[in-house]
């Protein structure tokens, strides 16, 4: 068995900056990942990381757009220190390498950004993610850390009321181990794979959340999803928003920039989830082009401008689309992107559970509240990511000593032979299909209450299916059937907790949008979903929102 | 936009083989029906889903990003994710696929990268501060957009290892850091925060840097166009304006420039005292004196060839046009 005092699960953005922080703490760290840490989905981020650095700008203004874009559903004590930690953050991820685009006077370049008061939005040409994690991943080769490099997490040990560390699967060799730590940080990343139409990777199917949530933490607002606005039409992959904050426009079918009619201040530049409905409520009343989509433009910035700040964009759409977007409009559609909900940590990235800690898309804060806007999340990885770390180093300190048994890891070890051992059942690609398929068509945008029971009913009987699941690989090397089934396994707990948490809230907020209940209820509604596994599902309880200076106003862009 | 394309039959031919379980490699036949722009990535996950879900190969962002599913298609190295089926098709006839090269083979279509990642470390790639330089206390570094472009293409690099995978180098010799490794080096020689450009270069004359064949096998496999072969170049060229020539390799390099600004043409003799020193080239004078035999005039001073001035000139103007900027 392994030992270390801290073990940072995921080695995207948060989870290295996490063992960062937990190793300089003086904390022995070992940063197990499902993926060689540089292939992490933090590296797909494109548009840039916010900073309210520019001198007409301030953290004042930025602490008020996050507050507003979250429709008041992000706890503002947390949104301030988000918001303040911003320019130190940037300034330490520059001076780690970071090769960030420049302005002709040697500065941080910026760009507009939707749900923005101010161009805040700094990056590196439109691949700010990559770029981040290149400059992270190089600086911490420089820290003594121990990476596990392709484990994949089976499950976190949780005995005499604190963490004992977790039981994860080597996949090369197909081991099951023990690694006993003190302190835990989940650092996965999203579910955005519980959705067939999506810009996540394959592999955010949500793993560490589920396993915390499996564990008895708390899930919080997971009812929440944002779409984004712009998305390839066929293959989901995202157009950055930095593509609108370069001044592109998105039109129907008629030729109109429709935006008007929703945002009529900031057009394009409205936050996510009033663009993707403005989208959807286009197609919907038969504005779409032929096949149900609209068009981003680009054309009108010129060939110099569009190839040198868009390039990845351009290299997509040649290659994935067919499309030229320096002379061609580009078919977008909206696409799940990003989950506002997650493990619910506060500030330090404490869960409710000793030892157990979140940070990154993997966690809800919650600064993002009912909808997160466009440069916030990279920002996120990093400022929560040290804090996590930091208060698992801290924490490491003094508890007593951790232990995973033998019995542990037998537990794990049957339960994959379980699934291997079966001679008959249903594939897991082919529970996963139909799966996506039902969030794909019942839990989307707009969200009515039919649909989101009957949702609830085939999770549920998926959720059965996967029971009989069988694994026919029986190769103890990369076996990623198996591996397939257990995230499969994962994201159909999630899929539940979105799905009875959306039919819970009576209201329209942020990203999720009743039919059936189109205004904000800050009555009732003003709080956070809290859900706690049980034997029958998911158990809801609410927790309230933290303000301070900022009443909740009707938001209008 | 790609209009409504009628499917085609693409028959995959996949390098199977589990050392794990013994046996052969082989290749397994399937057929699917794909519309000709469909990635070679997704009919590989086609096949998982529906056909064999025991194919092992690595993947996850599907949008050439995470650098996870490059390997060979067709025998070129590339990445699955943006690599369309029906130029393959229309080519080949099929679409065979196999594991990358120049590392081993743990499963199917995942070979080992441990080779590859220690010889990316081996660079020492990360900002390594000269301590009397430090960073601007509480701002970022100044660094003006023409600073920025010096790193040329080398941030869109994805560590896929495609260009590994084509280096004949790496595959004749393990002291070669391959393709990907010098780019990256490259990468941190021009950037003005980095304080140990000296000793960077210094090192990398002693450790591989020309052992590269400058085939350009990396820079046609590359899939996000970094052109680490043309960042090798532009390393030896600030290796020796740093260091001199400090070893085989740029010696030879240098010793050739020299002798046809001088003479417009080579002098053998010359060249292998430049190359391998008074010591070095007697151990090859066997060798010499069998090529003497046959070519005699190889002993003779060659003559300086008409119009020399003229290249002369040109060597002048290419070095103002070429030179690096550092």
């Amino acid at each position: 068995m392994q030992r270390h005092d801290v073990v940072v699960v995921g080695a995207g953005l948060a989870g290295q900056r996490a063992a960062l922080a937990a190793a300089q703490a003086g904390a022995d760290v070992a940063l197990v990942s499902k993926l060689h840490p540089l292939r992490s989905h933090s590296g797909a981020a494109q548009g840039g990381i916010n900073a309210a650095v520019g001198a007409e700008d301030s953290v004042e203004t930025h602490i008020y757009d996050t507050v507003k874009g979250s429709d008041y559903l992000g706890d503002q004590d947390a949104i301030e220190f988000f918001c303040q930690s911003a320019g130190p953050t940037v300034v330490e991820m520059e001076h780690f390498g970071t090769i960030f685009s420049r302005g002709e006077d040697g500065s941080l370049a910026r760009r507009a950004f939707g749900g923005a008061g101010f161009p805040r939005t700094i990056y590196a040409a439109d691949r700010t993610g990559l770029a981040l994690l290149q400059a992270i991943y190089e600086h911490l080769g420089g820290v003594p850390v121990t990476t596990y490099e392709e484990w994949f997490l089976l499950s976190i040990v949780v005995r005499d009321g604190r963490v004992q560390g977790i039981v994860a699967l080597d996949r090369r060799t197909g081991a099951v181990e023990g690694i006993a730590a003190k302190a835990v940080v989940i650092a996965t990343g999203p579910a955005g794979r519980v959705y067939g139409r999506t810009t996540n990777a394959h592999s955010c199917t949500g793993d560490g959340i589920a396993a915390a949530y499996r564990a008895g933490a708390y899930l919080k607002d997971m009812e929440f999803v944002q779409f984004h606005p712009t998305a390839l039409l066929e293959s989901g992959i995202l157009i950055t928003e930095g593509a609108r904050g370069e001044g592109g426009y998105l039109k129907n079918r008629l030729g109109e920039r429709f935006m008007s009619k929703y945002a009529p201040h900031v057009l394009e530049l409205a936050s996510r989830d009033v663009v993707s409905r403005a989208i959807v409520t286009e197609v919907n009343a038969g504005n779409g082009f032929p096949g149900g989509y609209v068009t981003l433009e680009l054309m009108h910035l010129g060939r110099e401008k569009v190839e040198s700040r868009l390039q990845e964009i351009c290299d997509f759409s040649r290659s994935f689309a067919g499309i030229d977007p320096v002379t061609q409009p580009i078919p977008v559609m909206p696409a799940q992107h990003y989950m506002m909900g997650g493990v619910g940590t506060n500030i330090r990235g404490e869960t409710n559970l000793r030892g157990l800690y979140a940070a990154g898309e993997a966690a809800c804060v919650s600064i993002h509240g009912a909808n997160r806007l466009g440069g916030n999340s990279l920002l996120e990885t990093l400022v929560f990511g040290k804090q996590a770390g930091t208060a698992a180093a801290a924490y490491a300190k003094d508890a007593p000593d951790a232990a995973v048994t033998p019995a542990d890891v037998d537990r794990e070890t049957a339960a994959l032979h379980a699934l291997e051992d079966r001679k008959d059942g249903e594939s897991p690609q082919r529970i996963r299909a139909d799966l996506q398929q039902t969030m794909d068509s019942r839990v989307g945008i707009y969200r009515n209450p039919d649909d989101l029971h009957r949702a609830l009913v085939e999770v549920r009987a998926l959720q059965a299916r996967w029971r009989a699941v069988r694994v026919e690989d029986r190769s103890s090397t990369y076996n990623i059937d198996l591996t397939d089934a257990l995230e499969v396994g994962h994201l159909l707990d999630l899929a539940e907790v979105i799905a009875v948490g959306a039919i819970a809230r009576t209201e329209s907020r942020g990203a999720h949008t009743r039919v059936d209940f189109p205004k904000r209820d800050d009555q009732n509604w003003m709080r956070h979903t809290m859900a706690r596994r049980t034997p029958e599902g998911p158990e809801l309880s609410y927790a309230p929102v933290a303000y301070t200076r900022w009443e909740p106003k009707e938001r209008v862009y | 936009m790609f209009a409504e394309e009628k499917l085609i039959p693409v028959p995959f031919d996949v390098y199977r083989f589990d050392p794990a379980q013994g046996g052969e490699p082989r290749y397994q036949h399937y057929e699917l029906k794909l519309a000709p722009h469909t990635p070679v990535l997704s009919g590989l996950l086609k096949i998982r889903d529906e056909v064999d879900p025991t194919l092992a190969l690595r993947y996850s962002c599907r949008s050439a990003i995470c650098g996870s599913c490059a390997m060979l298609v067709n025998s070129k190295s590339r990445l699955a994710c943006r690599t369309p089926v029906g130029p393959e098709v229309a080519k080949h006839g099929r679409v065979v696929i196999d594991p990358m090269r120049n590392q081993p083979v743990l499963r199917d279509l995942v070979v080992d990268q441990r080779g590859f990642w220690s010889n990316y470390r081996r660079i020492e790639p990360r900002l390594l501060l000269d301590p009397s330089r430090p960073m601007p206390e509480g701002r970022p570094t100044q660094m003006t957009p023409a600073q920025v472009d010096r790193f040329r293409e080398t941030p869109r690099c994805i560590a896929c290892a495609s260009c590994y995978s084509a280096c004949p180098a790496v595959e004749a010799d393990p002291e070669f850091p391959g393709p990907m490794a010098l780019a990256k080096l490259y990468r941190f020689v021009v950037d003005p925060r980095d304080g140990a450009h000296d000793e960077r270069l210094r090192k990398v004359q002693l450790s591989g840097l020309w052992l590269c064949l400058r085939c350009h096998l990396c820079t046609e496999a590359c899939p996000k166009d970094v052109r680490p072969s043309e960042r090798i170049r532009d390393l030896k060229e600030l290796a020796v304006r740093s260091q001199g020539a400090t070893e085989r390799g740029s010696r030879h390099a240098v010793g050739f420039l020299e002798n046809i600004a001088e003479a417009g043409q080579l002098n053998e003799m010359k060249l292998v005292r430049q190359t391998d020193g008074l010591v070095g080239t007697v151990g090859q004078l066997g060798q010499g004196l069998r090529l003497a035999r046959k070519k005699p005039e190889l002993l003779k001073k060659p003559r300086t060839i008409d119009g020399v001035e003229e290249v002369r000139k040109l060597y002048e103007a290419l070095q103002k046009d070429e030179e690096v900027p550092l």
